[in-house]
Protein backbone atom coordinates (compact mmCIF):
# COMPACT_ATOMS: atom_id res chain seq x y z
CA UNK A 1 0.00 0.00 0.00
CA UNK A 2 2.67 2.49 1.04
CA UNK A 3 5.00 1.11 -1.63
CA UNK A 4 2.30 1.69 -4.21
CA UNK A 5 1.89 5.33 -3.09
CA UNK A 6 5.64 5.83 -3.15
CA UNK A 7 5.92 4.47 -6.69
CA UNK A 8 3.16 6.77 -7.93
CA UNK A 9 4.62 9.98 -6.47
CA UNK A 10 6.46 12.13 -9.01
CA UNK A 11 10.04 13.36 -8.80
CA UNK A 12 13.18 11.98 -7.24
CA UNK A 13 13.49 10.52 -3.74
CA UNK A 14 13.75 13.93 -2.01
CA UNK A 15 10.65 15.31 -3.72
CA UNK A 16 8.77 12.11 -2.93
CA UNK A 17 9.80 12.30 0.74
CA UNK A 18 8.62 15.91 0.90
CA UNK A 19 5.27 15.08 -0.70
CA UNK A 20 4.89 12.10 1.66
CA UNK A 21 5.46 14.39 4.64
CA UNK A 22 2.83 16.82 3.37
CA UNK A 23 0.42 13.93 2.84
CA UNK A 24 1.02 12.67 6.39
CA UNK A 25 0.31 16.14 7.82
CA UNK A 26 -2.81 16.44 5.69
CA UNK A 27 -4.10 13.10 7.00
CA UNK A 28 -3.35 14.05 10.62
CA UNK A 29 -5.09 17.40 10.11
CA UNK A 30 -8.21 15.78 8.69
CA UNK A 31 -8.24 13.27 11.56
CA UNK A 32 -7.87 15.89 14.30
CA UNK A 33 -10.20 18.39 12.69
CA UNK A 34 -13.04 16.18 11.47
CA UNK A 35 -12.77 12.46 12.25
CA UNK A 36 -11.77 12.48 15.94
CA UNK A 37 -14.25 15.20 17.00
CA UNK A 38 -16.93 13.01 15.48
CA UNK A 39 -15.68 9.83 17.15
CA UNK A 40 -14.90 11.25 20.57
CA UNK A 41 -18.52 11.71 21.80
CA UNK A 42 -19.04 7.98 21.23
CA UNK A 43 -16.72 7.41 24.21
CA UNK A 44 -18.14 7.64 27.74
CA UNK A 45 -16.17 10.70 28.92
CA UNK A 46 -18.99 13.10 28.00
CA UNK A 47 -21.62 11.69 30.35
CA UNK A 48 -21.38 14.08 33.26
CA UNK A 49 -25.02 15.06 33.79
CA UNK A 50 -27.77 13.36 35.75
CA UNK A 51 -30.61 14.06 33.33
CA UNK A 52 -29.20 12.29 30.30
CA UNK A 53 -28.96 15.40 28.11
CA UNK B 1 -1.40 -11.67 -5.62
CA UNK B 2 1.61 -13.38 -4.14
CA UNK B 3 1.83 -14.39 -0.48
CA UNK B 4 4.55 -11.78 0.02
CA UNK B 5 2.25 -8.96 -1.16
CA UNK B 6 -0.56 -10.21 1.04
CA UNK B 7 1.61 -10.33 4.15
CA UNK B 8 3.07 -6.92 3.38
CA UNK B 9 -0.36 -5.33 2.89
CA UNK B 10 -1.64 -6.91 6.10
CA UNK B 11 1.36 -5.62 8.06
CA UNK B 12 0.92 -2.15 6.64
CA UNK B 13 -2.73 -2.20 7.64
CA UNK B 14 -1.81 -3.22 11.21
CA UNK B 15 0.74 -0.42 11.45
CA UNK B 16 -1.82 2.05 10.11
CA UNK B 17 -4.47 1.00 12.63
CA UNK B 18 -1.91 1.17 15.44
CA UNK B 19 -0.86 4.67 14.42
CA UNK B 20 -4.54 5.70 14.24
CA UNK B 21 -5.17 4.47 17.78
CA UNK B 22 -2.11 6.25 19.14
CA UNK B 23 -3.19 9.46 17.39
CA UNK B 24 -6.70 9.14 18.80
CA UNK B 25 -5.36 8.69 22.33
CA UNK B 26 -3.20 11.79 21.84
CA UNK B 27 -6.31 13.63 20.65
CA UNK B 28 -8.49 12.57 23.60
CA UNK B 29 -5.91 12.99 26.36
CA UNK B 30 -4.02 16.00 25.10
CA UNK B 31 -5.61 17.85 22.22
CA UNK B 32 -9.13 18.15 23.72
CA UNK B 33 -7.44 19.76 26.75
CA UNK B 34 -5.55 22.25 24.59
CA UNK B 35 -8.72 23.14 22.72
CA UNK B 36 -10.84 23.35 25.88
CA UNK B 37 -8.32 25.53 27.74
CA UNK B 38 -8.27 27.88 24.79
CA UNK B 39 -12.08 27.90 24.56
CA UNK B 40 -12.49 28.46 28.33
CA UNK B 41 -10.00 31.33 28.30
CA UNK B 42 -11.83 33.00 25.44
CA UNK B 43 -15.18 32.50 27.25
CA UNK B 44 -13.76 34.18 30.37
CA UNK B 45 -12.28 36.97 28.25
CA UNK B 46 -15.65 37.46 26.55
CA UNK B 47 -17.39 37.57 29.95
CA UNK B 48 -14.95 40.07 31.42
CA UNK B 49 -15.21 42.24 28.33
CA UNK B 50 -18.98 42.07 28.59
CA UNK B 51 -18.89 42.98 32.28
CA UNK B 52 -16.53 45.87 31.62
CA UNK B 53 -18.83 47.21 28.89
CA UNK B 54 -21.96 46.43 30.93
CA UNK B 55 -20.77 48.50 33.85
CA UNK B 56 -20.11 51.45 31.57
CA UNK B 57 -23.47 51.24 29.84
CA UNK B 58 -25.32 50.72 33.14
CA UNK B 59 -23.64 53.79 34.57
CA UNK B 60 -24.47 55.88 31.51
CA UNK B 61 -28.01 54.58 31.23
CA UNK B 62 -28.87 55.09 34.88
CA UNK B 63 -29.59 58.77 34.41
CA UNK B 64 -32.03 58.19 31.58
CA UNK B 65 -34.31 55.85 33.49
CA UNK B 66 -37.02 57.30 35.69
CA UNK B 67 -36.06 57.27 39.34
CA UNK B 68 -37.58 54.60 41.54
CA UNK B 69 -37.72 51.87 38.92
CA UNK B 70 -37.90 48.62 40.89
CA UNK B 71 -34.93 46.29 40.41
CA UNK B 72 -35.81 43.82 37.67
CA UNK B 73 -35.89 40.07 38.07
CA UNK B 74 -32.62 38.52 36.90
CA UNK B 75 -32.74 38.09 33.14
CA UNK B 76 -32.78 34.49 31.89
CA UNK B 77 -29.41 33.21 30.79
CA UNK B 78 -28.79 32.89 27.07
CA UNK B 79 -28.40 29.32 25.91
CA UNK B 80 -24.78 28.35 25.34
CA UNK B 81 -23.45 31.69 26.56
CA UNK B 82 -21.20 32.21 29.61
CA UNK B 83 -22.66 34.13 32.53
CA UNK B 84 -20.39 33.46 35.52
CA UNK B 85 -16.92 32.35 36.55
CA UNK B 86 -16.41 29.63 39.17
CA UNK B 87 -13.47 29.40 41.56
CA UNK B 88 -12.77 26.33 43.71
CA UNK B 89 -9.62 26.87 45.80
CA UNK B 90 -9.48 23.14 46.61
CA UNK B 91 -8.73 22.47 42.91
CA UNK B 92 -5.87 24.93 42.93
CA UNK B 93 -5.49 28.62 43.56
CA UNK B 94 -5.51 29.46 39.87
CA UNK B 95 -8.44 27.17 39.05
CA UNK B 96 -11.23 29.18 37.46
CA UNK B 97 -13.72 28.10 34.82
CA UNK B 98 -16.54 29.82 32.95
CA UNK B 99 -20.10 28.64 33.58
CA UNK B 100 -22.27 28.45 30.47
CA UNK B 101 -26.01 28.00 30.12
CA UNK B 102 -27.02 24.45 29.18
CA UNK B 103 -25.46 21.01 29.54
CA UNK B 104 -25.15 19.94 25.89
CA UNK B 105 -22.00 18.27 24.62
CA UNK B 106 -20.90 21.39 22.75
CA UNK B 107 -21.44 23.60 25.78
CA UNK B 108 -19.37 21.37 28.05
CA UNK B 109 -16.46 21.63 25.62
CA UNK B 110 -16.22 25.33 26.43
CA UNK B 111 -16.67 25.30 30.19
CA UNK B 112 -18.97 24.13 32.95
CA UNK B 113 -22.66 23.76 32.12
CA UNK B 114 -25.60 25.10 34.09
CA UNK B 115 -28.66 22.81 34.08
CA UNK B 116 -31.22 24.92 32.23
CA UNK B 117 -34.17 24.08 34.49
CA UNK B 118 -32.48 24.82 37.79
CA UNK B 119 -32.26 28.04 39.80
CA UNK B 120 -30.13 30.98 38.76
CA UNK B 121 -26.93 31.89 40.54
CA UNK B 122 -27.59 32.97 44.12
CA UNK B 123 -31.37 32.60 43.77
CA UNK B 124 -33.66 30.41 45.90
CA UNK B 125 -33.52 26.83 44.68
CA UNK B 126 -30.71 24.69 43.42
CA UNK B 127 -28.09 26.20 41.11
CA UNK B 128 -26.78 23.04 39.39
CA UNK B 129 -23.64 22.75 37.30
CA UNK B 130 -22.11 19.84 35.37
CA UNK B 131 -18.50 19.51 34.24
CA UNK B 132 -16.05 17.11 32.65
CA UNK B 133 -13.93 15.07 35.02
CA UNK B 134 -11.61 13.86 32.28
CA UNK B 135 -10.86 15.18 28.77
CA UNK B 136 -11.64 18.72 27.66
CA UNK B 137 -9.29 20.30 30.16
CA UNK B 138 -10.19 17.95 33.05
CA UNK B 139 -12.06 20.74 34.93
CA UNK B 140 -13.44 18.46 37.66
CA UNK B 141 -10.44 16.11 37.85
CA UNK B 142 -10.02 16.57 41.63
CA UNK B 143 -13.75 16.31 42.34
CA UNK B 144 -13.40 13.52 44.98
CA UNK B 145 -11.07 15.75 47.01
CA UNK B 146 -13.90 18.15 47.90
CA UNK B 147 -14.64 18.14 51.63
CA UNK B 148 -17.28 19.70 53.90
CA UNK B 149 -16.55 23.38 54.40
CA UNK B 150 -14.71 23.86 51.09
CA UNK B 151 -15.69 27.11 49.40
CA UNK B 152 -17.09 27.22 45.88
CA UNK B 153 -16.99 30.84 44.76
CA UNK B 154 -18.83 32.27 41.77
CA UNK B 155 -19.14 35.73 40.33
CA UNK B 156 -21.59 37.08 37.79
CA UNK B 157 -19.73 40.34 37.34
CA UNK B 158 -21.64 42.25 39.99
CA UNK B 159 -21.64 39.95 43.02
CA UNK B 160 -19.41 37.34 44.62
CA UNK B 161 -21.30 34.26 45.81
CA UNK B 162 -19.53 31.97 48.28
CA UNK B 163 -21.05 28.52 48.65
CA UNK B 164 -19.83 25.99 51.22
CA UNK B 165 -19.70 22.26 50.52
CA UNK B 166 -21.86 20.34 52.99
CA UNK B 167 -20.76 16.75 52.65
CA UNK B 168 -18.33 14.51 50.87
CA UNK B 169 -19.01 13.66 47.21
CA UNK B 170 -22.05 11.45 46.83
CA UNK B 171 -22.07 8.62 44.29
CA UNK B 172 -25.27 7.94 42.42
CA UNK B 173 -26.72 6.54 39.21
CA UNK B 174 -26.95 8.53 35.96
CA UNK B 175 -30.75 8.73 36.10
CA UNK B 176 -30.94 10.11 39.64
CA UNK B 177 -32.40 13.46 38.62
CA UNK B 178 -33.54 14.14 42.19
CA UNK B 179 -30.06 15.33 43.09
CA UNK B 180 -30.70 18.60 41.22
CA UNK B 181 -34.17 19.18 42.71
CA UNK B 182 -34.71 22.57 44.40
CA UNK B 183 -34.26 20.71 47.69
CA UNK B 184 -31.98 17.90 46.53
CA UNK B 185 -32.91 14.43 47.62
CA UNK B 186 -30.50 12.66 49.99
CA UNK B 187 -28.47 15.84 50.43
CA UNK B 188 -29.41 16.31 54.07
CA UNK B 189 -30.98 19.72 53.36
CA UNK B 190 -34.38 19.78 55.04
CA UNK B 191 -35.97 22.92 53.64
CA UNK B 192 -35.91 25.38 50.77
CA UNK B 193 -32.74 27.40 50.47
CA UNK B 194 -30.08 28.66 48.12
CA UNK B 195 -28.18 25.56 47.15
CA UNK B 196 -25.50 24.56 44.66
CA UNK B 197 -25.06 21.14 43.06
CA UNK B 198 -22.04 20.01 41.06
CA UNK B 199 -22.16 16.83 38.99
CA UNK B 200 -19.51 14.91 37.08
CA UNK B 201 -18.88 11.36 35.92
CA UNK B 202 -17.80 8.42 38.07
CA UNK B 203 -15.60 6.42 37.74
CA UNK B 204 -13.00 8.80 36.42
CA UNK B 205 -12.92 7.41 32.87
CA UNK B 206 -16.34 5.75 32.87
CA UNK B 207 -20.00 6.62 32.77
CA UNK B 208 -21.70 4.03 34.95
CA UNK B 209 -22.25 6.45 37.85
CA UNK B 210 -22.24 10.15 38.71
CA UNK B 211 -20.50 12.00 41.50
CA UNK B 212 -22.44 14.77 43.21
CA UNK B 213 -21.45 17.56 45.59
CA UNK B 214 -23.93 19.80 47.40
CA UNK B 215 -23.26 23.21 48.87
CA UNK B 216 -25.28 26.04 50.38
CA UNK B 217 -24.94 29.79 49.90
CA UNK B 218 -22.80 31.08 52.74
CA UNK B 219 -22.08 34.70 51.85
CA UNK B 220 -22.44 37.28 49.11
CA UNK B 221 -20.68 40.55 48.55
CA UNK B 222 -20.58 43.11 45.74
CA UNK B 223 -17.53 42.98 43.48
CA UNK B 224 -16.66 46.52 44.60
CA UNK B 225 -15.90 45.07 48.05
CA UNK B 226 -13.05 43.02 46.59
CA UNK B 227 -12.46 39.30 46.49
CA UNK B 228 -14.20 37.21 49.13
CA UNK B 229 -12.21 35.77 52.03
CA UNK B 230 -12.09 32.31 50.46
CA UNK B 231 -10.09 33.56 47.46
CA UNK B 232 -7.54 35.58 49.40
CA UNK B 233 -4.22 33.93 49.79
Amino acid sequence: MYGWIWRHLPGNAWVRALISLVLVFAVVYVLFQYVFPWAEPLLPFNDVTVDGQ
Amino acid sequence: MSVRALVRTFSELCITVGALIVLFVVYVLFWTGVKADHAMDSQIDALQGQWARGEISAGAGAGDEPAGTPPAEPAPYQDGKPFAVMYIPRFGFTWNKPVLQGTGTDVLKKGLGHYANTAQLGQKGNFSVAGHRRTYGDPFKDFPKLRPGDPVVLTDGTTWFTYRVDRRPYRTLPGDIGVIDPVPRKSGFDGPGRYLTLTTCEPEWGHSHRLIVWAHLDATQPVEAGKPEALRR
